[in-house]
């Protein structure tokens, strides 16, 4: 017994060098680690293997070197957090909308994204061409002015995607239609113009809530994806449901969230930004990173029922 | 919008769908088909009157929207047709050739070809309900919102490419006249614009269509 307690404590004994030993390299080896620890940004989404992840991105398309900076951003948090597709909440091209435009302000700042093969699925807004954008293959519009798609995920989730520059009656109705069609658990609209916005500039478009607010009461939307004006936004649920504004693609309009209309929950007017969302279940979790790489906004919500 | 104002709206806008589907199905007078299916406009007929000159003033729009479109569809037919794959170039080259093409059929074509005078007084009476009701200063709002107006707008001009498009409110949308896919309302500053959506190009419009 004696000797066996002996070889115990000499094992114990030497497992506590060996490891002592080991922390010593790992010690050694951490500048390399802290490079990669710099590379890496601080997401605080779950990443789980089975959840639906997407990205949101607005009012982007002016060929700038921020909306280029930011894009190099969405990349880095795609290859830590492989987001499946980005939803576009309006103004993909300001200004000419020529050939090269499409290359300067969509394809060159987000090749890394598309050669990885992540999908963009466009909303109109009021400074995009209808005819240009809904024919063109990488805003996976298939024609159309309005549409819905389930993406390709285990989770319950369907966007409708819908102009409100241009709202007549057959899109509401059309809206309406498909909204009641729908088993999904997650109905997510997304358009351009807000309901809801704390933005001096525009702020938000009482027209366009009246007419599509009582819709997503009536059918248990939960959350609401738009832009137009140029920062950031969530808003504190109006109604049970949560809106956020993410035109801030490319452009940005500083110091423009008007803090007086007591819509925010948090807010960034200050550097371009973009969203990143996951869905697992009946939870979504959200992170905004900013072009500094910084996640300033983050949380959770649960769908209505 | 306030419910008279909704209402009459509404009521203008059924008179004009009534006439114009009639006028479609059958060439049977329209003054009489409207007046069949215009309810609610009171025993009398004086109100009735002005309610079925409008009427007939929209479908008589209505009919040059329709005049166009033969022609835009036409000279569509002529070009290679776009798919879901098409390229920027193949869209870009697709609208700019249909734009010359457009032009150069309707190079005289002037200001009022399409809005005829009366349907231009019946489209300013309906607008002036629409913005004069409580909502009004707000749908203004949401209309002048980045849209400075283009000095000298022409007809088969280009849109320009520089200028965003205004919104057009839901609640304006349910009272003017629905158009063809091929074309769409939108303001130019105070200007409402029919603008050829396939070709870019402004294919009529009403200048100073807001109430002073």
């Amino acid at each position: 017994m004696t000797v066996l307690k002996r070889v115990s404590v000499a094992c114990v004994i030497i497992g506590f060098l060996v490891q002592l030993d080991a922390a010593r390299v790992r010690t050694e080896i951490a500048p390399a680690q802290a490079q990669q620890a710099a590379a890496a940004l601080p997401l605080t989404m779950p990443n789980k293997a089975d959840s639906f992840k997407f990205a949101v991105l607005g009012d982007f398309g002016t060929g700038s070197k921020e909306q280029y900076e930011l894009a190099a951003i969405m990349k880095r948090v795609h290859d830590q957090y492989p987001f499946d597709l980005v939803t576009l909440v309006g103004d993909n091209l300001y200004g000419s909308e020529r050939p090269q435009d499409f290359k300067k302000k969509f394809e060159d700042p987000y090749k890394p994204l598309l050669d990885a093969g992540v999908k963009f699925y466009a909303s109109l807004g009021n400074h995009d061409d209808p005819q240009e954008q809904r024919n063109y293959k990488l805003f996976n519009m298939d024609g159309k002015r309005y549409y819905s798609f389930k993406p390709d995920t285990k989770q319950s989730v369907r966007f409708f995607v819908l102009e409100t520059s241009y709202p007549t009656p057959e899109q509401i109705a059309w809206f309406e239609q498909e909204l009641k069609a729908s088993n999904s658990d997650w109905k997510i609209p997304y358009f351009h113009h807000p309901p809801y916005s704390s933005g001096e500039r525009h702020g938000s478009d009482p027209q366009i809530r009246s007419s599509l607010e009582p819709l997503f009461l009536k059918y248990n939307v939960s959350v609401v994806l738009t832009g137009h004006d140029h920062f950031y936004e969530r808003t504190k649920p109006q109604k049970g449901i949560v809106y956020f504004v993410v035109g801030s693609g490319g452009q940005l309009r500083k110091g423009n969230i008007d803090t007086r209309t007591g819509l925010s929950a948090a807010g960034n007017d200050q550097d371009q930004s973009f969203m990143i969302a996951e869905i697992n279940g009946d939870e979504m979790w959200f992170n905004a990173i900013s072009r500094q790489g910084k996640v300033f906004d983050s949380g959770s919500l649960t769908r209505r029922k | 919008m306030a419910a008279p104002g909704r209402l009459i709206v509404t009521t203008l806008a059924l008179c004009v769908s009534g006439l114009v589907s009639a006028c479609t199905r059958s060439s049977s007078p329209p003054v009489d088909q409207t007046k069949a299916a215009v309810p609610g406009t009171g025993s009398s007929a004086a109100p009735a009157q002005p309610v079925n000159d409008d009427a007939k003033a929209l479908a008589a729009f209505l009919d040059r929207v329709n005049q166009y479109v033969v022609v835009h569809q036409k000279l569509e037919n002529t070009l290679p047709k776009l798919s879901k794959d098409s390229t920027p170039q193949q869209v870009d080259g697709h609208q700019r050739a249909l734009s010359k093409l457009i032009q150069d059929a309707r190079k005289d074509s002037k200001q009022g070809e399409i809005f005829t005078p009366e349907s231009q007084m019946v489209i300013k009476k309906l607008i002036a309900k629409v913005f004069s009701g409580p909502d009004g200063p707000g749908l203004k709002a949401s209309v002048m919102d980045e849209n400075p107006g283009v000095p000298n707008l022409k007809v088969n001009a280009r849109y320009p490419d520089e200028i965003p498009v205004s919104t057009i409110p839901p609640q304006l949308l349910e009272g003017l006249p629905k158009l063809p896919e091929e074309i769409e309302y939108r303001f130019v500053g105070n200007d409402l614009i029919l603008m050829d959506t396939h070709a870019h190009i402004i294919a009529d419009f009403i200048p100073n269509t807001f109430p002073k």
